[in-house]
């Protein structure tokens, strides 16, 4: 007969991070603006690209909840088709980013014959600040979303390595890596199956703060016309084509600058929390 | 210290060449003869043929190359398409107001950084320091097109205080200084927020050193005790951390000078892209590929000469 005690349940991390009122509001927000971007052609009022020269410049009213612009499209409309594209842009470039950026850190971090190599040449991608890898595949490819997250991902990969090699050393250093590796098991298996789950929390945070880092970037490119072109609905860009008429309609560009804004003030924050929540040494 | 900036210095010559050779694949890759772009609209074909042979564009790819870096080191960056002007001659046009405007934005944001970093860090926990870190949350959050256009908006068109285009002249005159605080709040706007959570980072570890408490027992008062020994040790992460961030500020300033047409290179940089004139846009990848690397080396060597444990190990 075996008598258990049972141990003081820790928190979970989502529990803890949910105290804090600012990621609570967020995490509600965030899920709130992926299913307006999600069901966009539900929610929209009318259609983002539908011209009406009768209605150009309107401020926000009953009728038009966000005004319309200077083609007399609803701004409502194109705000939720707009986070449509600006978070799928966002995403594309995180997952593309990210993935090969995991493989080269756990890659380092198992084999160290491959370290010195792979680090160092993410060293030399981590030279170069994002915008630059922005200017340059927009210069090759010419502006367009696709070179937008091409260049996004190429600038998260190195990041991404860094995390995920610091994380991955730690665990490979554990006694439970050098038992999987006493009884033979497969490298693959072993960084699949017994690495990668544990090095999940860092991974986590950073994916969360750099998604708000990667849309502040991909709209500010397409802003200055590299990214997403007219007429595509795309925050960014509905801000830049907004600056023609700043003088008599600002709502035009105020209005999807303020959504860049809150989607990635929401992320930012939520990453914040995740990363104190996770790791309770990083709370002072 | 000669080793660890020699070891530093050559570690940044491979990064330089695959910047120059990302530079001379653009060329090749583009859907236009660099010869005939040289020779002009009406020259004839045994112009272009000429110039192509004093190019060197009939010779393979790697002897091509190094034409190119020949003609690099001698300042040779092409002629733009859209003008003619040699690119070099507008590249240099445009790096003094580029390092202009990151100076005026550096000159205001750093110190406000650093006073709400310390700020926050000393009153740790408190509603001071939730309200200073809300506000820089919302600094690195707000897309600086936004608050350019806020600016322009509110400032030079609703109130008319100052000017909103272009550059009025050099710093040193009441025009420059008036045209450059737009873009410098908009550009230096952006800084503020992560210099102060890195500030407040170093010095909350700080704070809780022992020479720090060794400082509060002999006596010192409380200012002196922030000041010259939790602030002053904390500089030296806060420095390295604002160098490591001249990318962030690099993309900032692209996107201001494009806001308030300032005659820099990020604008320059723009134009060239969105008029196809590749020899130009070529050239301000490079320049501005090369600058961030010569600003990160700097800042390398900076840290190294302030903190020993860097060149020792």
């Amino acid at each position: 007969m075996s008598a258990t005690v049972a141990a003081p349940r820790r928190p979970s991390a989502l529990r803890m991070m949910l105290r804090d009122t600012g990621a609570a509001v967020s995490l509600v927000f965030v899920v709130l603006i992926v299913l307006a971007a999600i069901f966009a052609p539900f929610l929209a009022p009318k259609d983002p690209y539908e011209t009406d020269l009768m209605a150009i410049m309107q401020p926000p009213s009953a009728e038009y909840w966000f005004g319309t612009d200077g083609q007399g499209r609803d701004l409502f409309a194109r705000t939720l088709y707009g986070l449509q594209v600006t978070l799928f842009m966002g995403l594309a470039s995180l997952i593309v980013g990210g993935v090969i950026g995991a493989v080269v850190g756990f890659l380092a971090a198992y084999y160290r014959r491959l370290d010195g190599l792979l680090m160092r040449l993410m060293d030399i991608l981590l030279s170069f600040p994002a915008i630059l890898f922005g200017l340059a595949l927009a210069a090759i490819f010419g502006p367009g979303l696709t070179s937008v997250i091409f260049a996004l991902s190429i600038a998260t990969i190195p990041l991404m390595a860094r995390i995920v090699r610091g994380a991955a050393v730690v665990v490979m250093g554990l006694d439970y890596i050098e038992a999987a590796r006493a009884i033979g098991m497969k490298d693959a298996r072993l960084i699949l199956r017994h690495l990668a789950p544990n090095c999940l929390s860092p991974i986590f945070v950073f994916a969360t703060l750099r998604l708000g880092q990667v849309i502040l970037l991909g709209s500010a490119l397409s802003f200055l016309g590299l990214g997403a072109q007219p007429p595509v609905a795309e925050l960014g860009a509905m801000a830049s084509q907004g600056r023609n008429f700043l003088f008599i309609a600002p709502h035009i560009s105020v209005i999807p600058s303020v959504a860049i804004f809150l989607v990635v003030l929401a992320f930012n924050v939520l990453g914040d929390a995740l990363r104190d929540a996770l790791d309770p040494r990083l709370r002072i | 210290m000669a080793r660890y900036a020699l070891r530093r210095v050559l570690l940044a010559v491979p990064v330089l060449l695959g910047v120059l050779l990302i530079g001379f694949f653009l060329m090749q890759v583009v859907p236009t003869d660099p010869a005939v772009i040289r020779a002009g609209p009406q020259a004839t074909q045994e112009v272009v043929d000429a110039i192509r042979e004093e190019l060197g564009l009939n010779r393979p790819l790697w002897a091509q190359f190094g034409f190119y870096l020949w003609r690099l080191l001698q300042g040779d960056l092409g002629v733009s398409i859209i003008n003619n002007m040699a690119v070099t001659q507008e590249l240099s046009d445009t790096i003094g107001p580029t390092l202009e405007l990151m100076f005026a934005s550096l000159f205001w944001s750093i110190p406000l950084g650093i006073g709400l970093g310390t700020l926050a860090a000393y009153w740790r926990g408190s509603m001071i320091d939730r309200c200073i870190m809300a506000v820089s949350v919302g600094g690195v959050s707000v897309p600086v097109f936004f608050l350019g256009l806020l600016l322009i908006w509110l400032v030079g068109f609703q109130w008319q205080l100052l000017p909103f285009t272009g550059r009025g002249g050099p710093l040193w005159t009441w025009d420059g200084i008036q045209a450059v605080i737009l873009p410098a709040v908009t550009l230096g706007g952006v800084f503020v927020g992560p210099v102060a959570r890195m500030t407040r980072t170093a010095v909350v570890d700080m704070l809780t050193a022992d020479h720090v408490r060794t400082a509060r027992a002999k006596g010192l008062s409380e200012f002196l005790v922030v000041l010259r020994h939790a602030l002053r040790n904390a500089l030296i992460p806060v420095i390295t951390l604002i160098g490591l961030q001249i990318g962030f500020l690099l993309g900032g300033a692209v996107v201001t000078e494009t806001i308030f047409s300032w005659p820099g290179v990020g604008r320059l940089a723009v134009g060239a892209i969105l008029s196809s004139d590749f020899p130009m846009a070529q050239g301000t990848i490079i320049v501005l590929s090369a600058g961030f690397i010569l600003i990160n080396l700097g800042v390398d060597l900076l840290y190294a000469v302030l903190d020993p444990r860097v060149r020792l190990s």
